[in-house]
């Protein structure tokens, strides 16, 4: 476990030198224009920023509405995907909502989010929460339905109650599936953030972003880019691991 | 626990007392492609602490029994009875071992899916334990109980099926082919265990196959059933061997022999002979 552990590290960072060298050789002999800058003035800028507390600020910024409206989200879409997947008469009431909605993306509901809520914080974490709720309610439904009636008609005939069987069956049959229902609705909030505060927002990285190119801040943009896709990878990862932990055992391939 | 001498030979006297009874049991399913006849007319009564093989072609509706009587199901015409009382559901009486091995918590250990049922009922956690664990041990896999059912090899996961369900005590087990899947070496393993451990627990047992051989082997009576569409009961041969049961004797042969002449009789169809046979 320690060794592949390590295994993996050394060939996560093998891969990032490969991309920041594959990075710098287009940008040095292939493309060579100002507009286009190689990784180490974009990581000098980066370390600029971080020492001006610039970066962290941007980041905490868009990391707390990601994590504010992707709670709210989990919050409300777990319960109701759960309600779905378990009740007909939920699962006929709920469905033409979540096949609605799901196909308006949180990007299109920007304009009427600013309108209601404004460019505050209401307005970014009302769109993280709905990007995550549907995916969410989705892949625990999904997961609801998933579960082998042998797994339900085992715990009858060893005495379970319908409580029971809810709570000891169907409930952590689906854990795995929830998980990877808000593995995929985070992303999508990395998406929408950006979007969000690009259009309107007073600081975080779709911020930093559009300043950047208001004032031809190359640099601060790749920055941004950089930071972004860290994170991002840094979330996944975690998701993946905890993922593991739960369902592993039982489902190697993932 | 004890040798030959512990097994319950004495097969003509004291069985009549009924636990189970199946009255005219009829299922009818309906369903996209119309309505299908599964059982027809199907009447057994199964007595406190006997071993009885339900034995027919695929498809004869074996499984539709056993989903009835587990209360999964419920029948379109007669009834069942448990203690006089009709059943109504599923319940903790009647244990069920699963065809497949779907059944297990993938998320519990070894020792927590044997345990499950004590922890439906509010056992706490040390007893709980202890308890698993000897039924763990009962069907041979002492130690591994940490084990994940990942972990566990097909006859393995079928042994925890069985301690799960004699861990919370049914008065009836029934089992639906449970050694179907596994290898010829490993099936005769588990059989051998499944009669030592109706030895020591003195359950009442419905076993399905379609194993001639392991219905003999096992039961103290083989229920064979006519082919469907609307299968019913055709004959109930007893089989009175002493356990444990030599294969090779000419008293296993003589009922082998019994028991073959009337599945055969089922078989029209030719493709299916080989999977009889076999
Ligand atoms: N839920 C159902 N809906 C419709 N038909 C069903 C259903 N369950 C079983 N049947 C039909 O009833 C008949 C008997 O099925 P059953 O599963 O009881 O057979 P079986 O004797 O257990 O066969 P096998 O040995 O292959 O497991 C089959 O023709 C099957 O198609
Ligand atoms: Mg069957």
């Amino acid at each position: 476990m320690n060794r592949d552990g390590a295994t993996t590290l050394l060939g996560y960072l093998a891969g990032f030198a490969l991309l920041f060298l594959v990075w710098h050789l287009a940008a040095v002999l292939l493309v060579r224009s100002t507009l286009f800058p190689p990784p180490w003035p974009v990581l000098e800028r980066g370390w600029v920023l971080l020492e001006d507390g610039l970066l962290q600020e941007s980041v905490l910024a868009s990391l707390r509405r990601i994590l504010q409206g992707f709670l709210l989200g989990s919050a409300i879409g777990i319960p109701a995907g759960l309600a779905i997947g378990s009740f007909r008469w939920v699962r006929l009431l709920l469905e033409p909502w979540t096949e609605f909605f799901r196909f308006i993306p949180a990007v299109a509901m920007i304009t009427v989010s600013v309108i209601w809520f404004g460019i505050g914080e209401e307005s970014k974490v009302f769109l993280i929460a709905y990007t995550t709720v549907f995916v969410i309610i989705i892949a625990t439904a999904a997961g609801v339905g998933a579960v082998t009636p042998d797994k339900i008609r085992a715990a009858q005939c060893l005495g379970a109650s319908r409580t029971q069987v809810f709570a000891l069956v169907a409930l952590p049959a689906t854990v795995p599936f929830i998980l990877t229902g808000m593995r995929l609705a985070m992303a999508n909030s990395f998406v929408t953030i950006v979007a969000a505060e690009l259009v309107a927002s007073n600081d975080g990285l779709g911020k930093m972003l559009w300043d950047a190119r208001l004032f031809m801040q190359i640099e601060d943009i790749f920055v941004a880019l950089v930071t972004l896709g860290l994170l991002g990878f840094a979330t996944d990862r975690a998701f993946r691991l905890l993922i593991r932990a739960f369902a592993g055992r039982y489902n190697p391939t993932m | 626990m004890g040798g030959a001498a512990a097994y319950p030979v004495a097969l003509d006297g004291g069985w009549r007392l009924a636990l189970v009874t199946l009255e005219a049991v009829g299922k009818t399913f309906r369903g996209r492609t119309g309505s299908w006849e599964a059982v027809r007319d199907f009447t057994l009564d199964l007595a406190e602490g006997e071993f009885t093989c339900l034995l027919g072609t695929s498809g004869c509706g074996k499984t539709t029994v056993l989903n009835l009587l587990a209360g999964f199901e419920a029948p379109t015409t007669g009834r069942i009875l448990l203690d006089g009382i009709p059943v109504r559901g599923p319940g903790a009486e009647r244990g069920v071992v699963f065809q497949g091995h779907d059944s297990l918590y993938d998320w519990l250990s070894a020792l927590d899916n044997i345990g499950f049922g004590l922890r439906l009922r509010g056992v706490p956690k040390r007893e709980r334990r202890a308890r698993a664990g000897h039924f763990l041990a009962m069907v041979g896999l002492e130690g591994q109980g940490a084990k994940h059912p990942a972990e566990l090899s097909g006859g393995m996961k079928q042994r925890i099926q069985i301690a799960r369900a004699l861990a919370a005590d049914p008065r009836i087990l029934l089992m639906d082919e449970p050694f179907g899947a596994l290898d010829a070496m490993t099936r005769a393993t588990l059989q051998g265990e499944l009669t030592r451990i109706w030895a020591e627990t003195r359950k009442t047992v419905l076993f399905i196959t379609h194993d001639i051989e392991e219905a003999v082997a096992l039961s103290t009576r083989v229920a064979v059933m006519t082919r469907g569409p609307g299968g019913t009961l055709k004959a109930v041969i007893p089989v009175d061997l002493p356990f444990p049961r030599d294969r090779t004797s000419d008293g296993f042969m003589a009922v082998f022999r019994q028991v073959h002449a009337l599945i055969h009789a089922e078989i029209v169809a030719p493709p299916a002979r080989a999977e009889i046979d076999a």
